[in-house]
């Protein structure tokens, strides 16, 4: 099964834009998200992320993200309440403004995350990484950077996931219902997964030099990444939701 | 008595099925080599039968328990002998800061007081020729293979499953890793091993369950298998060389059987393999050249 960060091939019009419309479109949702304080803004934007990832024909993928997410931000939500004390008591400890507080918190935190991620899965790492280079001008080695670091998401994830696996196998109840106690026993855990980033992380390095990496220059890619009249379109629509999140603040 | 039993187990990861309509057994203080291509199904048969993975059609049986209905951890710590899994990579199982720390940790969720957790960790580490107070990270590959090992087998499994455990180990390592294991086979564990190196099945497997596809393909002993040329083409591995080369110019089961010998025993199979090399032509230049008499 794939990765959440995982490239979904396919011919929709996400796939088609322009990368760096791709980020643009996804940082103008983050900004909107922090900019407005409105809860049916917030809503609606999550709604339309969500909105993107069936148009990429990722939908699957969208509420996979979603459902994690959700699991996330209801912690989140839970330590809002605790915490804040400010505000009319609706119920036991809960005030209104708790509530109101946590549940845009909440709501941010996933309308910042999803269409970033979302974007990711249908966008070529090495297409991103020249659509920097090449239009936006971003040294070699930045770009590298950037896209090592997103590479190296999934693969951190599964390291960790055979890890789990490893001591679990050998007694360590992270099988446990206790979300407490597996958080508890993650902490020892960090040890394996330094070990192994650190060392896959120079071998990646010694990799890149061996193939020529200080060689390469902003004209060594063949392809090119020119805007069309759907990057217009969707740069529009990037500028429409930063305003209404002004308006509706 | 079956110790695991497979009972039409199915498990796929998303469209791909890695694992179908899965049915055998495997008797306690069996030495099992489960071998195939590269996704064949092996490591999720292994998974499966700690219970790692879950099976999503039929049901797995550890020692007559469905593991869809046991926690991992809990089967691992069983009382009077658990099951241990020693991966592929031995990185992910070490995660303490000295090789005593790190055998006693597989003892320091069960019941056992901590004076006897260390004394058996130490134990182990003296078996093993470790010294107590060494940096498991600053260990060779093969000694930190060895160590998962024996922070395995310091909680005494009654069924030890071992992932490839001498992927990337020289010869010596091999030997000291299966020497370790076939002590304990001995001793009463049942043993299942994933490998791909076709001469340490032969040398100490007394079964193999050939996969190809998630499918089980043969079920038998590694003399009777490795005859089967169509069986190894099947599932695209190669029997031992010497096996192989026996095959090629045997007229005979005796020769054949002699060269069935252990690899530590190469003098016999050489000595069963090189009469019938010098008796015949050898037309393929990969023999390469045919050494009169025996091995002396």
């Amino acid at each position: 099964m794939a990765g959440l960060l995982d490239y979904t091939d396919g011919s929709s019009v996400l796939h088609r834009l322009n990368p760096l419309t791709k980020l643009v479109l996804a940082f103008a949702v983050c900004v909107a998200a922090f900019v407005t304080g409105n809860l049916w803004y917030l809503a609606a934007l999550l709604a339309f992320s969500l909105g993107l990832g069936f148009v990429g024909g990722i939908g699957r993928v969208a509420l996979r993200l979603l459902w994690t997410l959700v699991r996330v931000c209801a912690f989140l939500f839970v330590l809002q309440l605790l915490f804040i004390r400010a505000g009319t008591p609706i119920w036991l400890f809960v005030t209104d403004v708790g509530v109101a507080t946590a549940a845009r918190v909440s709501l941010r935190l996933m309308d910042a995350t999803m269409p970033l991620v979302l974007l990711l899965s249908v966008t070529q790492a090495s297409d991103l990484s020249g659509a920097l280079v090449k239009v936006a001008r971003l040294p070699y080695r930045y770009a590298f950077t950037l896209m090592t670091a997103l590479r190296f998401i999934p693969v951190f994830t599964g390291e960790m996931a055979h890890i789990i696996q490893a001591q679990t196998a050998r007694g360590v109840p992270f099988d446990t219902k206790n979300p407490l106690r597996r958080v508890s026993l993650i902490l020892p855990l960090c040890v394996p997964l330094l070990v192994s980033s650190v060392g896959r992380i120079d071998q990646a390095a010694i990799s890149a030099e061996a193939r020529g990496f200080y060689l390469r220059r902003r004209d060594s890619g063949y392809k090119d990444y020119p805007f069309a009249v759907r990057d217009g379109v969707a740069l529009l629509v990037a500028a429409a939701l930063i305003a209404a999140a002004v308006l509706v603040r | 008595m079956s110790m695991l039993r497979f009972d039409r187990v199915g498990y796929s990861y998303g469209d791909g099925i890695a694992v179908h309509d899965l049915s055998f057994h495997i008797a306690a203080g069996e030495f099992t080599a489960l071998v195939g291509s590269n996704g064949a199904g092996k490591t999720t048969v292994t998974k499966l039968m700690n219970g790692l993975l879950k099976p999503q059609s039929g049901t797995v049986y550890l020692d007559g328990v469905a593991t869809a209905s046991a926690r991992t951890s809990r089967m691992a710590r069983a009382a009077g002998g658990g099951v241990g899994m020693l991966f592929q990579n031995p990185d992910h199982q070490i995660s303490k800061n000295t090789v005593l720390d790190e055998i006693a940790f597989s003892l320091s969720f069960g019941s056992m007081s901590r004076a006897e957790q260390r004394e058996r960790a130490a134990a182990i580490a003296d078996e093993f020729g470790f010294r107590a107070d060494a940096e498991p990270f600053a260990l060779s590959r093969g000694e930190r293979q060895l160590l998962a090992l024996a922070s395995v087998l310091v909680a005494e499994p009654a069924v030890l499953i071992l992932d490839e455990p001498t992927c990337g180990l020289d010869w010596r390592e091999c030997m000291l890793v299966m020497d370790k294991v076939r002590a304990r086979n001995q001793a009463g564990t049942t043993v299942v091993m994933v490998c791909h190196d076709m001469e340490v099945v032969g040398d100490f497997c007394r079964r193999m369950l050939v996969m190809d596809e998630g499918r089980l393909l043969a079920d038998g002993t590694p003399d009777e298998l490795f005859r089967r040329a169509d069986l190894f083409g099947q599932a695209h591995i190669a029997p031992p060389q010497m096996v192989q080369l026996a095959l090629r110019f045997a007229d005979g089961d005796d020769a054949l059987s002699r060269a069935m010998a252990p690899t530590a025993d190469i003098q016999t199979a050489l000595n069963a393999v090189l009469p019938l090399l010098s008796a015949r032509t050898v037309q393929s230049g990969t023999c390469g050249p045919v050494v009169q008499g025996g091995v002396t």
